[in-house]
C-alpha cells in the first residue's frame, strides 16, 4: 500500500499565494511515500514545502520554474507500476491526448503524470494511463481562468491502483475515485 | 543421608507399568535410562518427596558424582553462552532423572492433576525432553486438564487466532478493497473501456487516504503506525545474539514477523495498555518454547499457541505496564514496596544497608526485575528454568517473582553489604551468573507473608521506599 502524491502547476508566487487552507490541512507528513511534482512550482520555497510532506520528491521542470535544474522527464518504479513525469508544455498541441500517447509510449510508462493545462484528466489508452492532476491552487492557465484546485493521491497496491481525486469545489473538498488494474498485457506491443 | 537398602521409590509403580506415554521416543528412553542409571549410583535421599518446604537442597552435596558437579561448573561458570539449549548432556543426577520421569509420566496421563504437575515443574522441566511447551501450557490453563479435550480447544483456539488476524493486521488499502469487491461484482471492474476518459466513482463513506476524520479507517491507521513502528523496533531489537530471533536468515525473519503480528494484535485488542517497551521481551521466551516444540503440528500453530498464553500471563502483570496505575496500590511502585517489605522481613540486616545507609532505592534494579520478569538479567537457559519456577507455583507468578528477587537479593548479600551506593547498583543492575538451582532454592524457603505484607504497604504504598 503505497501513497503517491501528484500534484503541480502552483504558479506561486507569481499566480496564487499559497495552497488553499483545506488542502493545507489534509497534507500532513508521515502519510505519503511519494511525490510527483509536474513542474511549474514555482520557487524553492515550495519545493521546500514539499520537501517537508516527503522526502521522496520527484519533480519535472515546467516553464516557469525557477530553478532550472530540474529534468524535463522523469521515470520512477513504485510497486508492479513504472509512472512518469512530465510538465507537458513540451507536448504540442498542449493537452491533447493522442500526443502524450506519444510521449507515454517514448517513456515507457504504465502511468503518466502531466500538467500544463490545469484541469484534471485521466485518460486511458492502450499504452496506459494519462493523469493530469490539474492546478493545485487553482491558478489561471495559458488558457482558461476558470480552474478549480485539484491534485491527486494515487494508492498503489500490487497490481491495483486508486487514484483518488481531490477537488476544491465552490470552498468545498470533493474526493472521488478512479479504480484501475495493470493488466499483464497492457506493455506487450 | 545416604540409605544403605533400596530405596522406596526404587520399587514405585511407576517402573513396572509398560510405557504408555504417546508422545515422542525420548521419553521412553529416558525412562529406561534413569532406571539404568538408578541401578549404577546409589541415591543420598528421597530424591521425589519434595515438600515446598524441604530441609534438602536439591543440589546433593555428598557424594557427588562427577557428572552432576561438572553440569553445575558449566552452569556457573558460563554466563556467555546463550541460546545453547543442550546443556544437561553430561549425565544427570539420579534424583534428576526419576523427577523428571515422573514428570514425563503425569504429562502423558489422560486426566492431568494439575496441582502434581505444579509441584513437579517446580522444580524444573527437563530441557531436552521436549515436554516444556506442553507443561507451559498447560500450567497457563490453555490446556485443559483433560487431554481427550485438547484437539478441539486448540482448533479452536487456532481458528480464533486467525480470523483475528485476518481482521485486525490488514492495511486500509485492503478494506476498501474488500468492501468493494463484495458491493460490486468482479465483471463489472475488468470490462473498463480500452480507450478513453476513465470514470470517476464516488467515495464510500467519505474514507479517503488523507482524511482527518476520527472514525475513518485511514486516520485510525496512521495513528496507529506509531506503535506499529514502535514494536517493529523492538522486536528487531529483542535477543540480537540468538540465532532465533534476529539475524538474516529467513527463520528469524519468520520469528519476528510472528513476535511482530502477536504484539500489534494483542495492542489492537488491548487498547488501554496498547503496547509497552518491554512486552516483547516478556514474549519472546514463550515464543521461542513454543516454536521448539517437537511437535510438528504445535510447532506450526506456534504463533496462535503464543498469543493466548501471553495474554494470560501477562493479565497477571499489566498492572506493572500501566502508567497510570504506577502509583497506586497495585502499580509497579506498590510492588515494589512489598518487595522491600519482603527483604526486610528475611533479611533485615540487608534491607537497611541497601535502603537506609546506601541509599539503593530498590526502583533502580527491581523495576526491570519485576516488569520484564527477570528475562534481562539472566541467559536464556535459565530464564526458562526460572519461569518453569514462576508459572508452576499455585500462588501465582506475581508473588513468585517477588520470592526470586528477593532470594537474588539475599544470595549475593555479602557483596552488598561490602558495597557502596555505586558497586551495590552496579551489581545488581548486571546481576552476577549463579546457580539457578540454588537461587531457586532459597526463593521456595522465602514464604511469602501475603497478609502482612499486604497490609504493611497501605502505609508505605504512597511513600516512596525508605
Amino acid at each position: 500500500m503505497v501513497l503517491v502524491l501528484a500534484l503541480g502547476d502552483m504558479h506561486i508566487p507569481h499566480r496564487a499565494p499559497d495552497l488553499p487552507a483545506k488542502f493545507k490541512s489534509m497534507l500532513v507528513p508521515g502519510k505519503i511515500q511519494h511525490i510527483i511534482c509536474t513542474g511549474n512550482l514555482c520557487f524553492k520555497e515550495v519545493h521546500d514545502y514539499l520537501k517537508t510532506l516527503c522526502p521522496d520528491l520527484h519533480i519535472s521542470r515546467g516553464e516557469y520554474d525557477e530553478e532550472t535544474r530540474y529534468p524535463e522527464t522523469k521515470t520512477l518504479t513504485i510497486g508492479q507500476f513504472k509512472l512518469g513525469v512530465c510538465h507537458g508544455h513540451q507536448v504540442i498541441p498542449w493537452g491533447d491526448l493522442d500526443s502524450l500517447a506519444m510521449l507515454q509510449r517514448q517513456l515507457d510508462v504504465d502511468i503518466l503524470v502531466t500538467g500544463h493545462t490545469h484541469q484534471f484528466t485521466a485518460y486511458k489508452h492502450e499504452g496506459g494511463v494519462v493523469i493530469n492532476p490539474g492546478s493545485a491552487t487553482g491558478a489561471y492557465s495559458s488558457i482558461t481562468y476558470d480552474v478549480n484546485p485539484s491534485f491527486v493521491l494515487m494508492d498503489i497496491d500490487g497490481f491495483r491502483v486508486v487514484v483518488y481525486v481531490y477537488e476544491l469545489i465552490d470552498g468545498e473538498v470533493k474526493v472521488d475515485k478512479i479504480d484501475f488494474k495493470k493488466t499483464t498485457t497492457t506493455n506487450a506491443h | 543421608m545416604k540409605k544403605k537398602a533400596v530405596p522406596e521409590w526404587l520399587n514405585s509403580s511407576i517402573w513396572s507399568t509398560s510405557p504408555a506415554m504417546n508422545s515422542t521416543t525420548t521419553t521412553t528412553t529416558s525412562a529406561s535410562a534413569s532406571a539404568d542409571l538408578v541401578h549404577r549410583y546409589s541415591p543420598s535421599s528421597n530424591p521425589y518427596i519434595y515438600d515446598d518446604d524441604d530441609v534438602d537442597p536439591p543440589a546433593p552435596p555428598p557424594p557427588p558424582p562427577p557428572p552432576d558437579t561438572v553440569r553445575r561448573d558449566v552452569r556457573d561458570r558460563d554466563p556467555g553462552r546463550l541460546g545453547d539449549y543442550d546443556r544437561d548432556d553430561e549425565g544427570p543426577s539420579a534424583e534428576e532423572i526419576s523427577r523428571q520421569a515422573l514428570l514425563l509420566t503425569e504429562v502423558s496421563k489422560k486426566m492431568i492433576n494439575i496441582g502434581e504437575l505444579r509441584r513437579l515443574a517446580c522444580q524444573g522441566v527437563p530441557d531436552n525432553a521436549g515436554v516444556r511447551p506442553m507443561v507451559w501450557k498447560l500450567l497457563l490453563g490453555y490446556l485443559p486438564p483433560d487431554r481427550s479435550l485438547w484437539p478441539s480447544e486448540l482448533a479452536k483456539k487456532r481458528s480464533h487466532y486467525k480470523n483475528l488476524k485476518t481482521d485486525l493486521l490488514v492495511n486500509p488499502s485492503e478494506i476498501t478493497r474488500r468492501l468493494e469487491d463484495s458491493l460490486y461484482s468482479d465483471s463489472k471492474e475488468s470490462k473498463g473501456p480500452p480507450i478513453g476518459m476513465l470514470k470517476r466513482s464516488e467515495i464510500a463513506h467519505g474514507e479517503h487516504p488523507l482524511s482527518l476524520g476520527k472514525s475513518s479507517i485511514w486516520n485510525k491507521y496512521f495513528q496507529e503506525s506509531e506503535i506499529l513502528e514502535q514494536i517493529d523496533r523492538d522486536v528487531k531489537r529483542t535477543h540480537p545474539d540468538m540465532i532465533f530471533f534476529s539475524g538474516d536468515s529467513a527463520y528469524a525473519k519468520s520469528n519476528q514477523d510472528s513476535l511482530r503480528n502477536i504484539l500489534i494484535i494483542f495492542s489492537k485488542l488491548n487498547p488501554g495498555i496498547r503496547y509497552v517497551q518491554g512486552m516483547n521481551e516478556v514474549l519472546a521466551p514463550l515464543f521461542y518454547v513454543f516454536k521448539t516444540d517437537p511437535d510438528e503440528e504445535n510447532t506450526a500453530a506456534a504463533e496462535a499457541d503464543t498469543f493466548f498464553c501471553f495474554t494470560e500471563l501477562f493479565g497477571g502483570f499489566r498492572d506493572n505496564f500501566c502508567q497510570q496505575l504506577d502509583n497506586s496500590n497495585m502499580g509497579i511502585r506498590s510492588t515494589i514496596a512489598r518487595l522491600s517489605q519482603l527483604l526486610k522481613e528475611h533479611d533485615e540486616e540487608l534491607w537497611r544497608h541497601l535502603e537506609v545507609t546506601t541509599k539503593v532505592n530498590p526502583q533502580f534494579y527491581a523495576f526491570r526485575w519485576i516488569t520484564l520478569l527477570l528475562t534481562m538479567e539472566f541467559n536464556f537457559s535459565d530464564i526458562l528454568r526460572i519461569w518453569d519456577f514462576l508459572l508452576s507455583d499455585p500462588e501465582g507468578p506475581q508473588e513468585t517473582l517477588l520470592r526470586v528477587c528477593c532470594a537474588m537479593l539475599i544470595l549475593v548479600r555479602r557483596h552488598l553489604i561490602a558495597g557502596d551506593f555505586t558497586s551495590n547498583l552496579k551489581l545488581l543492575q548486571h546481576y552476577p551468573p549463579t546457580n539457578i538451582n540454588h537461587l531457586l532454592y532459597v526463593a521456595r524457603r522465602i514464604i511469602c507473608v501475603l497478609q502482612h505484607v499486604i497490609l504493611d504497604s497501605y502505609s508505605l504504598g504512597s511513600v516512596s521506599c525508605l
